[in-house]
């Protein structure tokens, strides 16, 4: 098989985790207009708790499961007793109390697990590999392409077809008018950042396996999840689906075209995108 | 509740305790300082190192009618940030034996701030620069460069491996990769092997399934990896989740130490080769007795994180007994060509690029099943020493 062919197909594997890791960080923007530089910190609970209950005998289908869930409630928690509190200072203010709380987590990590990084199995079913042709590729990292996908239509039809979704996509045009219709918008607040805290937990969780768990995972997550975002569009769902395909691919293709640019390009490519399209390829004025 | 005139008046209290403690030191002890990453990235290192220099010093505890003590010095892996503080620790604290560091950069950087200081350095650094062109009258290195690297882990692996006669290999795009690549390539050339392909990656690359793909699609025999710490684990827990032990012998050129292990685990080792500056099964005198103790006393078995600045503090204070003067030209002197039994039996301090001379090992890693100890991971299937000539390496000592 022809070698862009099988980067083309790892891309888009690399890029379904890249979408999961950076939709819940659109998502809140979009509605909140809160930028979130603690989402590398909930990706990175996500990972640690994954490996953690790993440790304490779970298998690795709880995890997925109470992973996020933990670190959903643990975000509705902050929500409501901190970031609620700065969502109308300038965004200088939540770059500042987010990375604050992202480095408290890190320590906390540190303090808890050491400095060192530990290695996370993936589930008996899907070690090994499948083959095709001379393509090769972890059974896992299909699991993974899986799950991404599930993700993005749930959220799709969550968005598209539903009350909830229906008040979501009206408070990111309008917080006020979402308001005055009567609708207690602080529960919808936090009921979303919870969700987009529980994404970037899912992703640490799903990541763990691929490149196990190190206290530093959070920063490298949250300049991907950036990069996804502005890409894609700040605020848009269907962006963070793009931006991270997109991502996914031009670093895997990059691999072979321009092996030492693979990791510069994903930057170069939002450059690119930022001087055509400053919003974002799905992204609105 | 503390208000803000008792916290000023706590801090000034707590400034006027700590300054004279650091002069009673200046006056009665002789303090040697490692400087290493503390936090940070690296923060693991300065855990380690931490207590391989305490153990060193507390087993030495005076030196010529001077109590011995340490102090660490936080690089936070940044060469400027490293060179200030040696700065302050030379002018403001009168330091001038610097045991332990590790990280390459940081160490070129310190290494030329000691010499115009006129301290005395021992790194482990593993830039080649550090005993080539870079060489200097105060700067020592236990480490192996780049030349011994490859010929202590590609060679020996090689003749293992007479049938693989097609390697692929995956490079980190700073100086310590282009010259174990370079080096590697020579022997390739030596040995009959082709080179079927590079991956470049650079220093902040954490998704290496892209490279790993280049490689499976050249259908090498050998993935030698050239890069190293938590990159060399990145790229071989996704190669072997690729399947890439099923057809292809995988070697890394060199481990980081027993945490690497630990942190990969014995699945993923098992049957990877990795060339090692230090294994604590080292069958010497010395290795023994260090293993013992820290295992007793700190409850941990010594990983290259923590033997490394062990030896250097030790070698330094074997220079200091054998000069019986605390004059950095004299200790200097009295290192130039000084023969130890160190961790990896009898080694040597080059005079002329002040270079030790000692072996660097091949591992094989084990079957969880054939794990004697949990920290068991592999066995040492060679052990040997290259290092080029001095001149060879470029040094030329002023």
């Amino acid at each position: 098989m022809n070698v862009y062919l099988l980067q083309l197909i790892n891309g888009i594997g690399t890029g379904m985790l890249y979408f999961v890791l950076a939709v819940g960080l659109s998502i809140i923007f979009g509605l909140l207009r809160f930028v979130n530089f603690a989402h590398g910190a909930f990706f990175l609970l996500g990972a640690y708790g994954c490996y953690q209950l790993a440790q304490l005998g779970l298998n690795f289908w709880w995890t997925l499961l109470l992973g996020p869930l933990i670190v959903g409630c643990l975000a509705m928690l902050a929500e409501t007793y901190l970031f609620r509190k700065v969502y109308k200072l300038p965004h200088e203010m939540h770059i500042l109390i987010t990375v604050g709380i992202a480095m408290v987590l890190q320590e906390v990590v540190i303090t808890q697990w050491g400095p060192l990084g530990h290695n996370v199995s993936p589930p008996e079913a899907l070690q090994g590999v499948v083959i095709w042709g001379d393509f090769v590729y972890p059974k896992y990292r299909v699991f993974v392409i899986g799950v991404g996908a599930m993700m993005a239509l749930i959220i799709a039809a969550v968005l598209e077809g539903t009350r909830l979704g229906a008040i979501v996509r009206a408070g990111s045009e309008s917080t006020e008018m979402v308001s005055l219709l009567g609708l207690n918008i602080k529960r919808i607040f936090s009921l979303v950042f919870a969700f987009g805290a529980a994404t970037a937990a899912l992703a640490g969780v799903l990541a763990a396996p691929i490149r196990g768990v190190d206290p530093f995972m959070g920063v490298e997550a949250l300049s991907v999840a950036f990069v996804v975002v502005v890409v894609g569009g700040m605020g848009s769902f269907a962006g963070a689906l793009v931006g991270g395909l997109l991502v996914g691919i031009v670093q895997s293709m990059m691999s072979t075209i321009w092996p030492p640019g693979a990791n510069l390009m994903i930057y170069v490519a939002m450059a690119t995108v930022l001087l055509l399209r400053p919003n974002g390829i799905l992204g609105r004025a | 509740m503390t208000n803000r005139r008792d916290f000023l008046k706590l801090t000034a209290a707590a400034g006027l305790t700590a300054t004279p403690l650091f002069s009673a030191a200046q006056t009665e002890d002789l303090v040697f300082a490692c400087p290493t990453a503390m936090s940070g990235n690296f923060s693991a290192i300065g855990k380690f190192s931490e207590i391989g220099v305490r153990y060193a010093i507390e087993q030495q505890g005076t030196l010529l009618g001077k109590k011995l003590r340490y102090r660490m010095i936080d690089t936070e892996a940044k060469p400027a940030t490293a060179v200030r503080r040696v700065q302050e620790a030379m002018q403001q604290h009168n330091i001038k034996f610097f045991p332990g560091a590790l990280l390459s950069a940081e160490s070129l950087a310190m290494s030329k701030e000691i010499d115009r200081a006129g301290g005395v350095f021992l790194t482990n650094a593993g830039a080649d620069e550090i005993t080539g062109i870079e060489c200097n009258r105060s700067t020592f290195r236990w480490a192996v460069p780049t030349y011994g690297i490859i010929q202590g882990s590609v060679r020996p692996a090689a003749d293992l491996l007479p049938k693989a006669k097609r390697w692929y290999t995956i490079t980190p795009q700073y100086v310590f990769g282009d010259d174990l690549l370079k080096n590697a390539k020579n022997l390739f050339k030596e040995k009959g092997i082709e080179h079927v392909g590079n991956s470049y990656h650079s220093l902040t690359e954490k998704e290496f399934s892209g490279h790993l793909t280049n490689a499976i699609a050249t259908k090498a025999d050998v993935l030698l990896l050239l890069n190293y710490g938590a990159q060399a684990s990145d790229t071989l827990r996704q190669a072997v989740s690729f399947g890439m032990k099923r057809n292809m012998t995988i070697v890394v050129a060199v481990a980081s130490g027993l945490e690497q292990f630990e942190s990969l685990g014995a699945d993923i080792c098992e049957d990877i080769y990795f060339g090692a500056v230090y294994w604590h099964t080292i069958d010497t005198n010395l290795n023994k007795k260090l293993v013992s103790d820290v295992r007793e006393k700190y409850k941990i078995t010594p990983n290259y994180s923590l033997a490394a600045p062990f030896i250097c503090t030790r070698l330094l204070m074997d220079g200091i007994i054998k000069a019986n003067s605390l004059e950095p030209a004299a200790v200097i002197a009295s290192l130039e060509g000084m023969k130890f039994e160190g961790l990896t039996g009898m080694e040597e301090v080059r005079k002329e690029d002040h270079q030790v001379l000692r072996d660097f090992y091949l591992l094989k890693g084990k079957a969880k099943a054939k794990m004697r100890d949990k920290d068991d991971y592999a066995e040492i299937l060679n052990a040997g020493r290259s290092f080029l000539s001095a001149a060879e390496a470029g040094c030329k000592m002023a």
